[in-house]
């Protein structure tokens, strides 16, 4: 099973990959040590499993897996020394979980839980009900990174370079994709390459066949396709 | 010559009525600061009676009266003003104008002036903040030498023919004014000592409720109860000088210091029904040993037959009763009772205070528990995972981890509510830290700069402790790049301050809601440093946060070490 660890803490990630080793039920594609590694992680060595730390810097595991594209999303297994509230939820909804310090009798029987679901096949999905919902979007800057509260946001850009967030202050690079963002938040896709924040349009100029355009409260233009228009109208209740 | 002897003679029949009168309780209206109307009602009557005396024993000389009544005038106006001094004045000259003779419209009216002339000595001296002059006899002297002076022009000035009144003047002129003068200063003399004498009761009194009050505080602070109650029945016993002094709870005797107290034993049931009808009904009881007396239950010796009973409060609850004893033989001093009732209200409030501060130390204590109990099961697990990891790679550095490990949580369980030095904070903190770097590696940079000389200094336990894992909690714990924690002790300005600072500035970011550890440190400076000390937070958001903590340059003054 192709594995990625996400830990913050260097000898927990270590640790981590000893034991998975001796089980010799792994190859451990790679190692992060927090939510944003992990997610281009995820994107360019699609693991099968991911196990997974709850407390890490800016953006914590369960927050993590809100930001993973669906067709992509690896079976988790939570890895955490000490969290009554979310080994609770875990509880609710039948997810596996091993506690700091491991044990090898435990990671035995997910190793077993493991092999079955990867052999049937069947596609992760009872995260969600522990996934808290996409309030911020994690932007790189050059030298830090910036949480982004959605209502900040007035649309979403996907261009050549990537995704850019813009607000009114103005645009930022995101490792999110435009499906994440338009599965997990309010924004309405109006083009192929465009979401916007409905809280931020101004009004929207309709041309000839039916060519639109979104004007943003702060001036900004956003294109509308016909093909998204007659959804954004159903949207709005025009 | 015969003449002054005669007006000595009746000089010193108005010095007896003097001597009388401050002994007897018109003496009051005197011995208080500032009287009131009717205190000035009465003086009036008093006055005008010395005056009219005066015109009574005076001695007929030509068809007119050697007198001494301007006494009365001139010291009721000295005492009580122009107003008091005319009015006395004039009464006392009417009564001598109807008794006749060539004189009497003079004299009449001279001695309204002399009271005048009294009165606005008075005025002249409170106006220039000389008001204790009031009582001076030199004063008193020298006015009433102005004022029979006076009184000497206006006859001759008024009475007619002018020969005889020159002649009657140049008699009475001399031993008038000699005896008058000194007989008022030595009036004034004998009110003066009499108010002294006053003025000295009412000082004693307030020394020793003050002393009472001062040398009860302390013993008091620590609560009311067996091990208070003999140290605070001797102060009392010792400082009142009554024959025995005994302090209750509701139920059996605390403490019992003097006379008897070879029969009545501390620990002992309340024996006296007066003592236990005080703490019943939250009375003062006092049997003064004449009218009603106290009768010992206990032994038939017993020497003890007046007593005081005053009950002891705490939230209007009678907790106990103090009480004062004085053998047959023995009087009960009235000031004895005001002081044993003074005694017990202050003993009350001062119960009522140290419930409160014991009150807010518990509290403080209760929180202290709770951020100790608050040792973080997520650096427990983490810690322990980490040495675990460390183990395969480096067995040594696991060992000395694990020592840390143990040194951190043995002092967390042991070191409750006492002071430490800032050394053996830092060796706490230091063990904490070592396990911190241990799972952060790299990312975890520690700065230290401490001034050697703070050391030794006294601190609040769990002062830095706190104050440490907030910043880790919120520096590197939570943040993608470098986390840096600087920790700095230094003397600035006659004062000590220790500094502890994280590179997330993200304190102002999370609202301060978890300002708990902070908070409670602050509390327990201000508590046992007082309010001008205690921790500071700058915060300058992605750049630092940082905690000052300011302290006195010698730490815990030392008064107070023993209280916290």
């Amino acid at each position: 099973m192709r594995a990625l660890i996400v830990d913050d803490e260097i000898h927990a990630r270590e640790e981590l990959e000893a034991l998975l080793a001796e089980t010799g039920a792994f190859t451990v594609v790679g190692k992060c040590a927090n939510a944003l590694e992990a997610l281009q992680a995820i994107r360019r060595d699609k693991p099968e499993v991911l196990f997974l730390d709850i407390q890490m810097p800016m953006i914590n595991g369960l927050e993590l897996l809100g930001m993973i594209d669906e067709d992509i999303m690896p079976t988790v297994v939570f890895v955490t020394a000490y969290d009554q509230y979310a080994l609770k939820a875990f509880e609710e909804n039948a997810l596996d979980y091993l506690l700091k310090p491991v044990e090898k009798e435990r990671l035995a029987k997910t190793v077993q839980r493991l092999k079955r679901i990867l052999k049937e096949g069947e596609r992760p999905s009872p995260v969600q009900g522990i996934i808290p919902a996409l309030t911020k979007i994690p932007c790189i800057l050059s030298n830090r990174i910036k949480l982004i509260s959605l209502s900040e946001v007035e649309y979403v850009k996907s261009d050549l370079a990537g995704i850019y967030v813009v607000t009114a202050n103005g645009q930022y690079f995101t490792e999110l994709t435009l499906r994440v963002l338009e599965d997990r938040t309010h924004f309405i896709r109006c083009h192929k390459q465009f979401l916007v924040n409905i809280d931020h349009v101004d009004e929207i100029l309709i041309g000839e066949n039916l060519q639109a355009q979104i004007s943003t409260k702060s001036g900004h233009c956003v294109p509308v396709s016909r093909r998204h228009f007659k959804k954004l109208k159903d949207r709005l209740g025009l | 010559m015969t003449l002054l002897f005669s007006l000595i003679q009746t000089m010193s029949v108005f010095l007896v009525v003097a001597y009388l009168y401050c002994k007897s309780p018109g003496f009051k209206p005197l011995a208080i600061e500032s009287p009131k109307l009717l205190d000035k009602v009465f003086l009036y009557f008093f006055f005008s009676a010395i005056s009219m005396m005066g015109t009574y024993l005076g001695l007929p000389i030509q068809d007119a009266l050697a007198n001494t009544r301007a006494i009365g005038p001139v010291l009721a106006g000295i005492i009580g003003g122009p107003i008091l001094g005319t009015a006395v004045g004039f009464t006392g000259g009417l009564h001598r104008y109807f008794f006749g003779g060539f004189t009497a419209l003079s004299c009449g009216l001279s001695t309204t002036t002399e009271g005048l002339i009294g009165g606005l000595v008075h005025l002249l001296l409170v106006r220039n903040n000389k008001a204790d002059h009031v009582f001076d006899p030199k004063v008193v002297f020298l006015t009433t030498i102005i004022a029979e002076a006076v009184q000497m022009g206006i006859i001759l000035a008024v009475s007619r023919p002018y020969s005889e009144a020159f002649e009657l003047v140049k008699v009475i002129a001399l031993p008038m004014i000699a005896t008058s003068s000194t007989g008022a200063a030595l009036f004034m003399s004998i009110i003066r000592d009499q108010r002294n004498v006053y003025d000295k009761a009412a000082a004693t009194f307030s020394t020793k409720a003050l002393r009472i009050a001062e040398r009860t505080l302390n013993i008091l602070a620590t609560g009311f109860g067996g091990e208070t109650a003999p140290e605070m029945a001797r102060i009392i016993h010792e400082e009142t000088g009554v024959g025995a002094v005994a302090i209750t709870d509701t139920q059996s005797v605390l403490a019992f210091v003097g006379h008897g107290s070879d029969h009545h034993l501390p620990g002992a049931p309340i024996a006296s029904p007066l003592t236990r009808r005080a703490i019943a009904e939250n009375t003062v009881i006092f049997a003064d040993g004449v009218h009603e007396r106290h009768v010992c239950p206990l032994s038939d010796s017993c020497p003890l037959t007046s007593v005081l009973v005053v009950p002891l409060t705490q939230d209007n609850d009678v907790i106990g009763a103090i009480k004062l004893y004085e053998p047959r033989q023995k009087r009960f001093l009235n000031m004895n009772k005001s002081l044993g009732e003074g005694i017990a209200a202050l003993l009350s409030n001062q119960l009522l205070l140290s419930r409160y501060e014991q009150q807010k130390n518990l509290l403080v204590m209760a929180e202290l528990k709770l951020i100790q109990a608050q040792v973080n099961p997520h650096f427990l697990f983490n810690s322990l995972n980490t040495i675990i990891s460390i183990i395969r790679q480096d067995a040594d550095r696991a060992r000395e981890l694990l020592i840390h490990l143990s040194n951190f949580f043995r002092k967390n369980l042991k070191r409750s509510g006492n002071l430490s030095t800032l050394e053996e904070e830092l060796d706490h903190v230091n063990s904490y830290l070592k396990i911190e770097k241990a799972r952060f590696e790299d990312r975890l940079t520690v700065e230290m700069d401490i001034d050697p000389s703070l050391l030794h200094i006294q601190l609040p336990t769990f002062t830095l402790q706190p104050l440490i894992e907030n910043a880790i909690k919120h520096g590197v714990s939570n943040m993608l790049e470098q986390g840096k924690t600087l920790i700095r002790a230094y003397r600035k300005e006659g004062l000590a301050f220790i500094e502890i600072e994280d590179n997330a500035g993200a304190y102002e970011e999370n609202g301060g809601t978890d300002g708990l550890g902070i908070k409670i440190v602050d509390r327990r400076i201000k508590f046992l440093m007082g309010n001008s000390f205690g921790t500071s937070i700058t915060c300058v958001p992605n750049e630092y946060t940082r905690v000052t903590v300011k302290i006195p340059a010698g730490g815990v003054p030392e008064e107070c070490a023993h209280s916290s």
